[in-house]
């Protein structure tokens, strides 16, 4: 049933998923239930296996709640079918992955464009907003090169450039910085932290890293498929409103 | 999005096995070219042949002819019906004789035989297995000029002569029954020998004129036993009978048996339709082999790239535009192996059509089956529509092979994708 029109980009409600290990059910998330408005910089944060990957893939439209509803935009994700699930990923969400996750056969270019291409934006308004987001990445001249001609944080800033490039809702994003040095790390979040403060672009992250957490405007803790805590960073909120 | 360009990408990312897969293919065509290409030579000369060697690719006989052939069922107003088969759309020649068996006798020897009486005037030699397998002589003797011309003498088979012990100019009789089933004899001098490679052929066939047979068995000059249909492609001759019969018909000719060469000579056409099902149960096991080489090479292929199928999945690519695009690899896949076929056997059938083999070391002396001559050498030659059905079926198969792999790739939900190693 679709919500009402609010400030909430994503609402959890009630939300468990349990998975089937041999002979034990393992409860991921165990009747969870949260909110993000839009334009949030929120991380999922707390030990391996607390859920914050399982939820992300939810709130994504990867996988299924076992239980509850989750909403984004208002659009209750348990009703869509598989096609409508895929239109809603391409056109709402963006998704920057841990191992970066690109399509080994294409160029920077060419990744950063798939989701465009997908969307069936005319090749000029592509070559246009594919060249600004790689230049804002700071990727420009670097275009035709392939994954493996490139570094990890370069790859991973492709993958930012990918998911930012179709203005998405929401871009959701599963230990982006994991497999990146301090440097990489650093100079990626300045970029993500950017462009949520300039685009609005609500970021969720799950992140193990503190560095990603001291950034982040709002810290919800899971433990064991539950939400453990939430803290919200009044400086930073306030710096973000300070900016818009 | 370009499913085509990037199809085409994903192939070259195991360039050997791609490469190895597209060649199989191409030998794939290669064997289908060469057995297709020997099916479509040998049937369609031995088709030719067997129509050369008296009674054409259609037959019109009198009723129960075939059956039973004597001399006392023969045809009437054989020239209306030639005529009103000239310019018949498929049509070639059509030819008028008489057909039946006698006893050859010469001074030291007699022996069973048959005759073909022809109008020589109106007969091409590449429509005559005889007149164009003539070593000695000539075909019969002309006295006279104009309307008072007359043919006399027999040409007779290399076999014959050998057994009869008869060379140009002897005297031979033979003797055969009359329309009321009488016997009756005649006398004709050898004027040629013929050798055609069969050797039942030349051991017992002989060619005699037309007119002088009819005095002997007492047919009017509008009578004989068959009129023989040359057709221009042997691939129709259903066709083109029926456009025989509705013109006979129209003759008032309409009880005359119209047979094709697949009943008068039901021996090769036996022999084809067996030689053509092992060929194409040959042909459906190599399509096999090589759609067993695509499956595995597209399948390894998908498995391979589970996980990237899930991130375009995830990023929003929908599950039937990720099973279009294994298709489309598949096409790719098709195509690359089609040109490969095309480059390794273009030479091959250049060569095979020009050139050939040559059998007959192997083969001996009897260039026979299923007492028709055959070529000893053994060359290639496809028809349009075996070409274009090779390409269907090879291009099918691929695609076919396509369609499990790109099922694979599209069915499983986008995060167990993503969780595959």
């Amino acid at each position: 049933m679709p919500l009402p029109q609010s400030e909430f980009i994503v609402n959890v409600e009630h939300v468990s998923k349990h998975f089937q290990q041999g002979s034990v059910v393992v409860k991921a998330i165990n009747d969870l239930s949260l909110t993000f408005e839009a334009g949030e910089f929120a991380a999922l944060c707390g030990p391996s296996g607390s859920g914050k990957t399982t939820l992300l893939n939810m709130i994504g439209g990867l996988d299924l709640p076992t239980k509850g509803v989750i909403h984004l935009e208002s659009q209750d994700l348990s009703t869509l079918s598989r096609a409508a699930l895929s239109q809603l990923r391409r056109d709402r969400i963006g998704f920057v992955f841990q191992a970066y996750n690109l399509i080994q056969v294409m160029s920077a270019y060419e990744n950063a464009e798939f989701v465009l291409a997908l969307q069936g934006v005319p090749k000029a308004q592509r070559r246009e907003r594919v060249m600004s987001m790689l230049e804002k990445v700071g990727l420009k001249g670097l275009e035709s090169r392939r994954p493996d001609e490139m570094s990890g944080g370069q790859q991973q800033r492709v993958a930012i450039a990918r998911a930012m490039v179709t203005h998405p809702a929401v871009i959701l994003a599963d230990e982006p910085t994991a497999n990146l040095d301090s440097e990489n790390a650093e100079a990626l979040l300045d970029l993500m932290e950017t462009l949520n403060q300039k685009e609005g672009i609500t970021f969720i992250f799950s992140t193990h890293d503190q560095r990603v957490m001291d950034r982040a405007h709002r810290l919800i803790t899971l433990r064991d498929g539950k939400l453990d805590s939430q803290r919200y960073k009044k400086e930073k909120a306030e710096q973000k409103r300070s900016v818009k | 999005m370009n499913l085509v360009g990037l199809a085409w990408k994903n192939l070259w990312r195991r360039k050997r096995r791609t490469s190895i897969t597209a060649t199989s293919i191409g030998f794939g065509v290669f064997i289908a070219v060469t057995f297709s290409g020997t099916g479509d030579y040998s049937y369609t000369n031995m088709i030719n042949t067997s129509a050369k060697m008296g009674l054409g690719h259609i037959s019109i006989e009198a009723p129960g002819y075939m059956l039973s052939p004597s001399l006392d069922k023969k045809i009437h107003h054989v020239n209306d019906i030639q005529q009103s088969l000239a310019n018949l759309s498929g049509v070639q020649d059509s030819y008028v004789r008489i057909q039946g068996q006698a006893m050859f006798a010469s001074a030291h020897k007699s022996v069973g035989g048959a005759f073909l009486a022809i109008d020589v005037n109106n007969e091409r030699a590449e429509h005559n297995l005889f007149m164009r397998s003539l070593v000695e002589g000539e075909i019969f003797t002309k006295r006279g000029q104009g309307v008072n011309e007359t043919l006399s003498g027999i040409v007779i088979g290399q076999g014959m002569a050998k057994k009869l012990k008869l060379r140009l100019g002897k005297k031979l009789v033979y003797t055969t029954t009359d329309k009321h089933g009488d016997i009756v004899n005649g006398m004709a001098r050898v004027s040629g020998i013929f050798s055609t490679g069969v050797k039942d052929i030349d051991n017992s066939m002989t060619l005699l004129p037309i007119q002088t047979l009819r005095e002997v068995i007492g047919y009017s000059a509008d009578e004989a036993s068959v009129v023989a249909v040359m057709i221009k492609d042997q691939r129709y001759t259903d066709k083109v009978l029926k456009v025989v019969q509705q013109r006979l018909t129209e003759l008032g000719q309409n009880k005359l048996e119209i047979l094709s060469w697949r009943e008068t000579q039901s021996e090769v056409a036996g022999m084809i339709r067996l030689d053509r099902s092992s060929n194409q149960i040959s042909q459906i096991l190599i399509g096999v082999l090589i759609a067993a080489g695509v499956l595995n090479t597209l399948l390894m292929s998908v498995l391979e790239r589970t996980r990237e199928f899930g991130v375009m999945m995830a990023l929003g690519m929908a599950p039937l535009s990720l099973f279009f695009l294994v298709v489309v690899e598949s096409v790719w896949l098709a195509l690359m192996g089609l040109s490969v076929g095309v480059l390794v056997t273009v030479p091959w059938y250049l060569y095979m059509n020009r050139v050939g083999i040559d059998l007959s070391g192997s083969i001996g002396d009897d260039y026979s089956a299923g007492g028709v001559l055959i070529d000893p050498v053994l060359r290639i030659f496809l028809y349009p529509e075996t070409i274009l059905m090779i390409l269907f079926t090879v291009l099918m198969l691929t695609l076919l092979s396509g369609l499990y792999p790109a099922w694979r790739a599209a069915r499983n939900p986008p995060i167990d994708s993503l969780k595959a190693m």
